[in-house]
Order: C-alpha cells, then structure tokens, then sequence
C-alpha cells in the first residue's frame, strides 16, 4: 500500500495531465484547471514546509556536530528567525503590530530587501567576474587543435559581445553572431533533443511503473 | 621575471587587474560605438508593433537581486519603451524575490514620464498605463492560467488593490489581449512561456536573458518561437540605444554606462587567458628540449 497508492495516483494524474490537453470537454478542461490552480499550488505549500524543515535540521544538526564552517549555520538560522518574526509580525512596510523602526533606522521587510538582501545578493554575483578570470587564466590552455578553436571562438564571442570589439573591428559582433546562430544552436539543438527523448523515456518508464526508484527505498 | 613563471601569477594581482578594469570605466565613462544585434532588433520591432488600442505588453521579470546588473536595465528599458508609445503594460514576476526590485521599476520609470508630462493624458497613471500584478506561486500555474483569465489568476496586484477595478483590466482578459511577453529572466523562464503559454495560446514571446543563459535561447529564436531577445547586459544596452534613438529618451542608461567596464574586463580575462598559454607553451618547450 505504502508504493501502491502513490504509483496508482501519479499514473493517474500522469495519464491525465498527458491526455487533457487532446480532451476539448468542459468538464475535463475544469477539473485540469482546479488541479492545476488549486491541488497543484496547495502541494508546492507543502513543499515549502518540507524545504523549510529541511533546511532548519540540516544547519541545526550542523552545529550539534561542530562540522566544518558551522558557524555560519547560526548566521542562517538567526537571520531566518529574525527576518520571519519582522515579516510576520512588523507587516512588509512596518505597519504590523511589532515597531520596526527607532529613530530614523527602520527594519522592516522591505528595508532589510532594499539594505540588505540587494547589495548582498549582487556582492555574491559579482564575486564570479574575479573567480572566472583566475579560473580562466588557469585552466584555459590551447592545448590541441579543438581547444585552439574553442579558445578562438570564445575570444571572438567575448569581444563581439562588448562594444570595444566592434571599435577594433566593425565586423567582429556579426562573425559572433555567426558564432553563436550557427555552430553554436546546432549543437544546442542536438544536445536539447538527446535531453528532451531522455526525458520522454524516463517520463514514459515511470508511468508504466517500470522506473520506481522515486518511491525511496531503494527498490 | 621568467615567462614560465607567468603561469604561476598570484591570484590578487588577477584580482587587483579584474577590480581597475571595472572600477576605473564606471569612474572614467568611455563613449564607444553600439550596434544592434538582430535578437535585440527582433525584440524591439515585436513591442514596437503591438497596437496600443488592442493589446498590451505583459512583461514577467523572473530575477533575483544576484542578476540585477544584467536584468534590471531590461525592465526599465521596455517599460521605456512601452511608456513611449503608450502600450500598456501588465507585470508579473514568477519569483518573489523580483517583486521589490519591479515596484521600484516601475515607479521610477513613472517618475521620469510624469517628470516630462504637461497633461493627464501625457501623463502614465497607474492602473490606467501600468499594472503590478505581483506574485503568484507556483511559476507553472501563473504562465497557464493567464491563458484563461488574467484577473482570475491575480485576483489583487502587488499593492492589494482588485485587479478587476484597474480600468485598463477591464479590455485586457486573456492572452488574446497581449502583443508579446516579455519574459526577462536569469532562468528559463522565458522557456516556459514558450512551452506552455505559446503552444496552447499562441501568444508571441521575448526574452531578455543573462549573458551566460544566452546560447541556450538562440535555438528558439531561430525558430522564431522567441521574436527577439536582449542577451546580458550588452543586449540591454542595445535596447536603451534603440529608446534613445527612436523617441529621444535620455534618461539614465545604466547598462550603457557598464559597456566600459564589460569591454576592459573582457579583454583583461582575454590578457591572462594568452599569458597563461605563453608560459604553457614556454615551460613545454623547456621541458621537451631537457
């Protein structure tokens, strides 16, 4: 019963979720929207919950444990009782019942989003242009003929997308854009659809009941 | 200094190297020529031909605070755009994290139309020109159910107001009543759209993309199943020089002033990349020769 019912239930939904987009009935297009906009979105605040859960005891065992780095651990779980105390009860603008401001400093929601969650979240991205150009400077040697031409494509990409290329070369954006359409979409494209038959199999195989590594238990 | 010891440079010096290639253009601003690419071109063309009377914009900004850089400039342009002709626009965004940053979007875009407006009518009055819808969960049921019922799906905006009391709401329903969406995002997002909301509701999509998602895309513009895309921050800038050049909007172009800095970065990545090999090919040579 235990693999039974969730099996029957996604062939079920499975089935149907394939099937309803060829059923031009109103009553199938209804039950497909009530599943879609309500069961589906009801599931997901499930897994929110899962998530969230998950996430606490993963860092809460970190620290029982001292691993590695495990102050940071507390950093995340401080922030996060902190931020949800502030959005569940000093509202997103500081109109909640708890005072989200002394003085001039205020901490609501949407402060800790401009002051905080912003300057962090783009310091984290920008870190990547340092990383990428130590990494590159490396790792990156023309080490035979195919590394030569992808070395040599990525420099003409580089400075095709950038307008200091088309300064030296007015030509060089257009030879990029060659790049980028042509020898770049075909193997996209093939690598798209060896993805998309891989997906169809796995999809088809779960369906049939063949693949059930996704029930747990290893069997 | 041996040139085989180039391959052994301290990484703060690549550092030091990478930070005054993107400190000193941003402090010193470059002018440099910018041409439009086709995907850019595709996009602009597509917003620019929808027919303010029947359709409006939808634009889904799908980003978080980390690709702001890239993706920021994109809303601003479009909004740009569409102010201009006076398209109306719908915004949406798929992740929770964008909603901030779109609320400011859009009210410093109507800050600067109303800034130049000399009228009621020249002016962009919220609910009328643009509407917020916010955030709705899970990104799958949002992208459908727009294809049924836009207010159904938002039943309030971002602000809590109905959305069925907007009065541009009341002629935009469906997908029917949108020219293209506009979905700018450092996911794929813009994807989703195509494979859920263009095959069954044949609304025409558009991209704007971080630069790293960019050759994902090509494939579909190919097919014309995107009408364009803005491709990182340099496709953003593309856009704001088409505002620019098309309807004489000067207002800040924050991509457009990142060019200098993305064009000296590039080439410093380029620098060390050719210096890495040289002491490569220098120290293999050595060691064939003992």
């Amino acid at each position: 019963m235990k693999s039974k019912l969730p099996l029957a239930l996604l062939i079920l939904m499975g089935i149907f979720g394939i099937t309803s987009r060829f059923i031009p009935h109103p009553g199938a297009e209804a039950l497909n929207a009530y599943l879609r906009d309500t069961l589906l979105r009801i599931i997901s605040a499930f897994a929110l919950i899962l998530g969230l859960g998950n996430l606490i005891l993963r860092h809460w065992s970190k620290i029982k444990k001292k691993e590695e780095n495990y102050g940071s651990s507390y950093v995340l779980l401080i922030s996060l009782t902190v931020t949800a105390i502030i959005g569940l009860f000093g509202g997103t603008s500081g109109e909640g019942i708890l005072p989200t401001r002394i003085g001039e400093f205020s901490f609501d929601v949407n402060t800790l989003y401009d002051k905080v969650m912003i300057p962090l979240g783009a310091t984290m991205f920008s870190l990547l242009a340092f990383y990428m150009a130590s990494a590159a400077y490396r790792s990156f040697r023309a080490k035979n003929t195919l590394a030569f031409l992808l070395l040599a494509s990525a420099f003409i990409v580089m400075l095709g997308q950038v307008p200091l290329g088309q300064a030296l070369w007015s030509e060089l954006p257009s030879v990029s854009h060659w790049i980028m359409t042509v020898p770049n979409t075909a193997a996209k494209r093939g690598i798209d659809l060896g993805i998309t038959l891989g997906v169809t199999a796995t999809l088809l195989k779960i369906l049939a009941g063949i693949e059930r590594s996704w029930l747990g238990g290893g069997s | 200094m041996r040139v085989s010891n180039w391959m052994n440079i301290d990484r703060r010096w690549i550092f030091l190297a990478m930070g005054l290639a993107i400190v000193v253009p941003l402090l010193l601003p470059m002018r440099l020529p910018m041409g439009v690419q086709e995907p850019t071109q595709g996009l602009f063309d597509a917003v620019d031909a929808i027919d303010p009377e029947k359709q409006c914009l939808l634009i889904s900004s799908d980003y978080t605070p980390q690709t702001e850089a890239e993706n920021h400039p994109m809303t601003v342009a479009l909004l740009r755009h569409a102010f201009a002709r006076r398209i109306p626009v719908i915004s949406v965004v798929l992740y929770i994290e964008a909603a901030g940053l779109i609320d400011a979007a859009v009210k410093q875009v109507m800050a600067e139309f109303n800034a130049r407006a000399t009228t009621h009518a020249d002016s962009i009055i919220y609910g009328r020109d643009v509407a917020f819808l916010g955030w709705q969960p899970p990104p799958i049921v949002p992208i459908l159910s727009m294809g049924e019922s836009i207010t159904g799906i938002y039943p309030v905006d971002f602000y809590g107001t109905p959305s069925d009391s907007l009065p541009m709401m009341a002629r935009i329903q469906d997908y029917d009543d949108v020219g293209i969406v506009a979905a700018l995002s450092s996911s794929s997002s813009p994807l989703w759209y195509v494979m859920f909301a263009q095959t069954k509701f044949g609304v025409p999509v558009g991209a704007g993309c971080t630069a790293v998602m960019a050759p994902d895309f090509y494939p579909y513009l190919e097919t014309g199943q995107l009408s364009g895309m803005m491709g990182g921050m340099k496709g953003a800038a593309e856009y704001e020089v088409l505002v620019e050049r098309n309807f004489g909007i000067t207002d800040r172009a924050r991509a457009n002033e990142g060019m200098g800095s993305q064009s000296i970065a590039h080439v410093v990545i380029m620098a060390f990349v050719v210096v890495g090999n040289i002491a490569f090919f220098a120290t293999r040579r050595k060691e064939g020769q003992a």
